[in-house]
């Protein structure tokens, strides 16, 4: 009993330690962004300020308040008000939250379902024409930033077949019934969502696909085949399983820098996500805003981790023995 | 009990083959849903498209510019323009100049040093009151206590009510910038609200956002960076042509219009042909916004007129819109206000490119050729830091490209280059504390209220903003931007800004470079014939939407 609470209270401290740090970040490093809300706002403005005038703004915007403060305020779930966008920066971050995993979160999902599957299948065909030239593919495809493929579809699929709108989320202030307002997001979200895919899922198919390869040369798998097993559960239930922790890895990580990883596209496409919220608090130095997010989407990777470690030892339970 | 084994082996054979085929029945599912999607998804199927007849859609590529209220829209001009809809002005201006708006008309006392405004007895708020003079009265008093960041409410010395539709407002003392200023900027706000409120900035009640303009505000969704206006069917001008009136965010406004997601967005000059070919009419502004180059003039070398002047002559405005720009552009007047200005001073002195006068300047001032080509002083080098950044231009990020191409003339009459691409914010905040050699920047409201020349001289006007040269060394400019904003002669007040052109293109504190053309786009169908204000919105806003499309 004594061992298993030493084995699980010293990661949680070492959890703990981390996610002080970690708001301890999240409070510094925007402070140390050059420039104030108030340069932001108003020194490239159609409005001149005099000397008096900035003074007075500078007073009212800018909250200078300490770690101790704004530890506090987070304590009693007080995340700050914004400048900027003069809301309460937990209600602008709640309400760009879903669309980020609408997007990201579909994203992710796919591509590591159609990673994974199409890698193990590749595998299982090793040295054949489809697997040579869907590792050819793959390699080229994984080569390619997410910035090149959005404006590509873009280009295509909304600027010359007109098919797919060029931005935003859903058809703003549309009178519409709930279906076509679900159809209208699904509309909105096809470009986003290939770009991510496209960016996503060849990596997820050479890492099944290379795991799988390594797999299917063990002792296990060949007694599998010897028994006589269906080949679908030879390399699912037998091969594919063992393979597939770092493709749960890549799919932490991949999850867990969800905030940054939407930046490029979101903006791209105007979605309306926790990346545009971030660039747009970043480009004003709104630093509540930028505060806030910084710290969730750091906070988010311990979690991630943590989940991982969980999940790990479900799916491989050696992974518990060798700790 | 080889017959059982066999049964045995039979069902698990037979589940296997269930299982496989629940897998596979699975996956032609989701492919026949994916596929079913991209039917309904990829045609015009859209019942919204129907409602959309009777709404404007415009693009813009930030989304967020505050809230449409005097005291809660960003200081910038798409920022005014949102709030413009909501409240009116005394005073308006279209294509041509100043028309009425809330003051059906307005004439200047000289005598009494005082303008008398004449209101419009059909104008009403949006709650159904009507606007009166007791609301502008009001409305100086408010601003005096509370100042609004686009103009101030001191040159106003006293307000008579004379009667419900007639006002007279008392100068302090003569402000030629007056009908700009205060007729034609300053929003007008409903008396029987805002008396009780005390902080106006943080007032979110729906109530702060009655006014007296062709829409009524109805939502910002700030995550989305959407605007929803309805149009007030009691405006006093007459309802407006469309009932819906939305902004809308697209980081690729061209994109969005093109493919009829909006009806209005801003393009670059060289995409006006292939528009026009589908049907979308394009629209040109005056020359009113223009880049410049800020010099550190209070930093050795730099506080030398005659480097400066230097600077001038090595470089070449037309190759930068050459190369930079493809030709889509008008080299500027060094003299500040803009060439298409009423009082723009053709005799400004100019700086044709010349880089070995540039060169003998330099070399009159101590500087002495190197072997590596750059001029040296003391053993040092004539070495300077450029920095460049993406501007805002109406409402626009637009990258620079101009950083290159100085740096290369500068480098050609033997001055050290070091180009620095940084963020706009840490520009602005590098400019603001004089921390910088050069660097390249812009700005609007040169074609409106010659004031602009004020705030973009002297410190005494213009001290926060990071376009504003500050440049406070010669008295006897001082002194004629002091008398420009007192003289309510108008041809008296040209000959003034003539002279103040000329001192300044000689002291060239910060270079205007040029003016890139400007240009919009719009859909035809919505019944709208958008269009570029002289001068530009307001003080000088250099967008195409001014509320006047929507009204005639």
């Amino acid at each position: 009993m004594r061992t298993r609470q030493h084995k699980w209270s010293r990661p949680v401290f070492a959890y703990l330690a981390a996610a002080l740090i970690l708001v301890y970040l999240s409070y510094l490093l925007p402070q140390l962004l050059p420039g104030d809300f108030v340069t932001a706002m108003y020194a490239g403005a159609d409005v001149s300020l005099n000397a008096l005038q900035e003074a007075e703004l500078k007073a009212y915007f800018l909250d200078n308040q300490t770690f101790g403060e704004y530890l506090g305020n987070l304590v009693r779930l007080d995340w700050g008000y914004s400048a900027a966008f003069f809301a309460p920066v937990s209600t602008l971050f709640f309400a760009a939250l879903p669309w980020t995993i609408v997007l990201m979160g579909t994203a992710h999902i796919l591509s590591s379902f159609l990673g994974f599957f199409l890698g193990v299948e590749a595998a299982w065909r090793r040295g054949s024409l489809v697997e040579k030239s869907g590792v050819g593919t793959m390699t080229v495809l994984e080569g390619i930033p997410e910035i090149c493929t959005g404006a590509l579809l873009l280009l295509v699929f909304s600027l010359h077949l007109g098919w797919f709108p060029a931005a935003g989320a859903q058809t703003a202030y549309a009178e519409q019934t709930t279906f076509q307002w679900v159809l209208d997001v699904l509309h909105h979200l096809t470009l986003p969502l290939i770009t991510l895919v496209a960016a996503y899922f060849p990596g997820n198919f050479l890492l099944a696909r290379a795991g799988m390869v390594m797999v299917l040369k063990k002792q296990f798998v060949l007694t599998a085949k010897a028994k006589g097993l269906p080949p679908g559960r030879v390399r699912y239930a037998h091969a594919a399983r063992n393979a597939l922790l770092p493709l749960v890895t890549r799919f932490g990580l991949r999850f867990a820098f969800m905030v940054t990883g939407a930046l490029v596209v979101e903006t791209i496409f105007s979605y309306p996500g926790l990346g545009t919220l971030l660039f747009n608090a970043i480009s004003m130095r709104d630093l509540p805003l930028i505060q806030g997010i910084v710290l969730f989407a750091s906070l988010m990777v311990l979690v991630v981790n943590l989940c991982m470690e969980w999940v790990y030892t479900l799916l491989d339970p050696r992974v518990s023995h060798a700790s | 009990m080889h017959t059982v084994a066999a049964t045995k082996k039979t069902v698990k054979h037979s589940v296997t083959r269930h299982k496989k085929n629940i897998i596979q029945i699975g996956f032609h599912g989701m492919i026949t849903a994916v596929l079913l999607a991209v039917v309904f998804m990829v045609p015009d199927l859209y019942a919204a498209k129907d409602v959309r007849a009777s709404d404007v859609r415009i693009a813009d590529s930030k989304g967020d510019w505050g809230y449409p209220n005097p005291y809660r829209h960003y200081p910038r001009g798409p920022g005014y323009v949102r709030m413009s809809w909501v409240f009116d002005t005394l005073v308006w201006k279209d294509q041509k100049g100043y028309i009425p708006a809330l003051a059906r008309t307005w004439s200047y006392d000289s005598d009494k040093s005082a303008f008398v405004f004449t209101l419009n007895p059909g104008a009403k708020w949006h709650d159904g009151q009507p606007v009166t003079a007791q609301d502008v009265a009001f409305t100086i008093a408010y601003y005096k206590k509370h100042p609004y960041q686009w103009v101030s409410a001191d040159a106003v010395d006293r307000v008579e009510v004379v009667d419900d539709h007639t006002v007279v407002l008392y100068l302090t003392e003569p402000y030629s910038p007056f009908l700009s200023d205060i007729g034609g900027t300053m929003p007008i706000l409903p008396r029987h609200i805002w008396k009780t409120i005390a902080d106006p900035r943080a007032c979110d009640d729906p109530a702060c956002f009655i006014g007296s303009g062709p829409y009524v505000f109805k939502d910002f969704n700030k995550t989305r960076g959407t605007y929803l206006f309805e149009a007030f069917a009691a405006y006093y001008q007459g309802p407006p042509k469309n009932k819906r009136l939305i902004y809308v965010r697209t980081s690729k406004p061209l994109m969005s219009l093109a493919t009829g997601q909006v009806d209005l967005a801003n393009i670059q000059p060289d995409m006006a042909g292939p528009l026009d070919k589908k049907g979308l009419i394009i629209i040109k502004n005056e020359r009113g916004w223009n880049k410049k180059l800020m010099i550190n003039h209070k930093k050795t070398p730099f506080n030398d007129r005659v480097f400066r002047q230097a600077l001038a002559f090595a470089i070449n405005q037309q190759e930068i819109i050459d190369k930079a720009h493809r030709g889509f552009a008008t080299p500027a007047s060094y003299g500040l206000l803009s060439i298409d200005h009423d009082m723009y001073n053709p005799d400004t002195p100019k700086y044709r490119c010349d880089p070995q006068k540039a060169r003998d300047m330099i070399a009159s001032l101590g500087w002495t050729s190197g072997q590596d080509g750059f001029f040296h002083k003391n053993g040092h080098p004539l070495a300077l830091e450029l920095i460049s950044s993406s501007l805002t231009v109406a409402g626009e990020s637009v990258a620079d490209r101009d950083g290159e191409i100085i740096k290369k003339q500068l480098t050609d009459i033997g001055i050290k280059v070091t180009l620095i691409n940084q963020e706009q914010t840490t520009t602005d905040s590098r400019v603001r504390n004089w921390d910088f050699d050069l660097a390249v920047s812009g700005h609007g409201g040169i074609a409106g209220d010659p004031r602009i020349l004020n705030e973009m001289i002297s410190s005494s006007y213009g001290a926060g903003s990071v376009n504003c040269a500050r440049y406070d060394d010669s008295p006897e400019l001082n002194a004629l931007l002091q008398a420009q904003i007192r003289e309510m002669d108008a041809a008296k007040r040209r000959q003034i800004v003539f002279h103040i052109q000329e001192i300044y293109a000689r002291q060239i504190p910060a270079i205007s470079l040029y003016y890139p053309d400007t240009m919009a786009a719009y859909n035809k169908d919505t019944g709208v014939i958008w269009f570029y204000t002289k001068g530009g919105i307001s003080k000088g806003v250099p967008i195409p939407q001014n509320k006047m499309s929507l009204i005639r």
